[in-house]
């Protein structure tokens, strides 16, 4: 399926703002490294420009940002932004949490490209990379 | 960005640091556009000041590179970084964490961190670090910094063929000077005893000394290696260190021992895909001769052991290459 040897997906992790709950991150953490992924994370007290600017360092193909302190409207959109603002808007923009149903819609039209809410088991979450990273893979071997 | 190999070459020359973070991708990962785009900024390298850091982990080997980072700013160079962590050997994937400890660099455009598992493919890492190096090495960067934990051979060798090799130590890990490993006492230029500000500095700085001036007896250089204490999360120590890392290149400049390093370093590169190449060239050949198939399944069957197939099979294809 891959077209060299070494491909392997690339996973940065992040946390914004004053949000200090990092289970949820740990428990994501080690199952996409169980998965075979490469996981990168950014560590606490964020902003959405530095993570952006490390996405582009770590030339990841997912960012993935945990929120549980309610600050994700704030912090999601503009790091969306700061994404394309980057040239890395072609990166998948996730994230896990706590993030009521009503904010989702809003956050998906920002950019936010799925949302994985208290409780998803793990399994759900590496099944859905593992499925866009095989589409990624295909549609660079058909010309991309 | 342009995807071609032209393209991020162009940017990387450019000094961009999408480029370059994609240049080092396609290298890490085999992509042929990476060989090409590599040969096309390689005149661009030789210019950094190569630092290995390595350590046990927990040492403090990332929070020193962090330090080390606000401090060679100060002094005006732009600094790119290649902090190593291991992966898992049961899935290859990996969680990389060290660069947890720089991200208050996470705004600044002079510097480039890039994280790198050990994936141990294609060559090993050595080489997908050492291409790493080569494409900060032509960004420009000043100081181009490479954090490994020292455990692999690999991982010895990168440290090694760096211009300036730092062993980091600390008290507190029981016999310390054992902990570093076999061959960096030899290989170090420079000594950290970090964590200073916890019990126990003064008497792994005493066992060090010793065995510094054991290794000075043993085999004296002009180069005397230095002893600094840091406390890596507060900075202290940290602007002696780079002291003496400058003392350090200033001297190599002057010997030629920078131009030296740097023979050796692409010296070992060149062999190293040369053992790739010629290894699969000649697997490819062996298994091509018409008894190798026959071969094979006497093997299987316990017909003939091992070695004696590998030397019929080597020998028919020696004929041809002689
Ligand atoms: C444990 C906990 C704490 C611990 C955190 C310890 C730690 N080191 O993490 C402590 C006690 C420190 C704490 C503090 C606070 N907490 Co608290 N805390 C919780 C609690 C009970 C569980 C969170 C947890 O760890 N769950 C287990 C993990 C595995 O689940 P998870 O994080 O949701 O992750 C899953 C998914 O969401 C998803 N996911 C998560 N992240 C990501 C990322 C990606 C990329 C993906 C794909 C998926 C994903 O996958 C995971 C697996 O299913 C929740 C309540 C709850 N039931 O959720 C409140 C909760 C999150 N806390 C809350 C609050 C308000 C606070 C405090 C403000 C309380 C206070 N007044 O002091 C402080 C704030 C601290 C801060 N600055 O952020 C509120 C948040 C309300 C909101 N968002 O609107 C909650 C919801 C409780 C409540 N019902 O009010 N908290
Ligand atoms: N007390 C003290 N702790 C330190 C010092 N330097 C690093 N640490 C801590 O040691 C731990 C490991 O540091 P880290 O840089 O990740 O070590 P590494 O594994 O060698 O890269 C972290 O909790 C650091 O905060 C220091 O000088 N003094
Ligand atoms: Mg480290």
């Amino acid at each position: 399926m891959t077209a060299f040897a070494n491909r392997r997906l690339r996973v940065l992790l992040a946390k914004l703002g004053m949000d200090t709950h990092t289970i949820g991150v740990t428990v994501i953490a080690h199952a996409l490294r169980d998965a075979g992924f490469e996981v990168i994370f950014t560590g606490l007290k964020q902003t959405a420009e530095m993570v952006a600017n490390t996405a582009v360092q770590e030339d990841v193909d997912v960012i993935g940002v945990s929120s549980l302190s309610a600050a994700h409207m704030k912090h999601l959109p503009k790091l969306a932004e700061f994404l394309r603002q980057k040239g890395a808007g072609d990166k998948l923009l996730i994230a896990g949490g706590v993030v009521p149903l009503e904010d989702i819609a809003q956050l998906e039209r920002a950019g936010v490209q799925k949302i994985f809410t208290m409780g998803t088991e793990t399994k759900v979450i590496v099944d859905y990379l593992q499925t866009w990273w095989a589409a990624k893979l295909a549609a660079e071997q058909s010309g991309g | 960005m342009s995807q071609t190999a032209a393209g991020i070459a162009a940017g990387v020359l450019a000094r961009e640091i999408g480029a370059g973070a994609r240049l080092i991708r396609w290298l890490e990962e085999g992509d042929p556009r990476g060989r090409d785009a590599l040969a096309t900024i390689y005149p661009h390298t030789g210019q950094a000041h190569l630092i290995g850091i390595t350590g046990p982990p927990g040492a403090g080997k990332s929070t020193l590179t962090n330090a080390l980072i606000s401090e060679q700013r100060k002094r005006g160079r732009r600094v790119g970084v290649i902090a190593v962590d291991p992966s898992s050997p049961f899935s290859g994937g990996a969680v990389l964490g060290d660069r947890v400890r720089m991200q208050t660099h996470a705004l600044d455009t002079g510097v480039f961190i890039r994280s790198m598992g050990t994936r141990g493919q294609l060559g090993g890492l050595s080489r997908a670090t050492f291409d790493a190096i080569l494409v900060q090495d032509a960004m420009g960067y000043d100081v181009v910094i490479v954090e490994t934990v020292g455990v692999g051979q690999d991982e010895l060798d990168i440290v090694s063929l760096a211009h300036s090799t730092v062993i980091v130590s600390v008290p507190g890990l029981g016999d310390e000077v054992q902990a570093i490993k076999a061959g960096l006492l030899e290989a170090g230029d420079l000594f950290v005893v970090n964590k200073a500000d916890r019990e126990g500095a003064d008497a792994l700085t005493r066992q060090l000394e010793l065995m510094l001036h054991l290794r000075e007896q043993t085999r004296p250089s002009d180069w005397t290696p230095p002893l600094v204490h840091t406390t890596a999360l507060t900075g202290q120590g940290v602007a002696t260190l780079t002291d003496e890392l400058d003392r350090h290149l200033a001297m190599l400049k002057a010997s030629g021992g920078f131009a030296a390093c740097l023979k050796e370093r692409n010296r070992h590169m060149f062999e190293s895909l040369l053992q790739e190449q010629a290894a699969r060239q000649i697997l490819a050949a062996a298994l091509a001769e018409p008894s190798a198939a026959q071969l094979i399944s006497a093997v299987e069957q316990g017909d003939i052991d091992p070695y004696s197939a590998a030397a019929q099979l080597v020998g028919c294809i020696s004929l041809k290459f002689s």
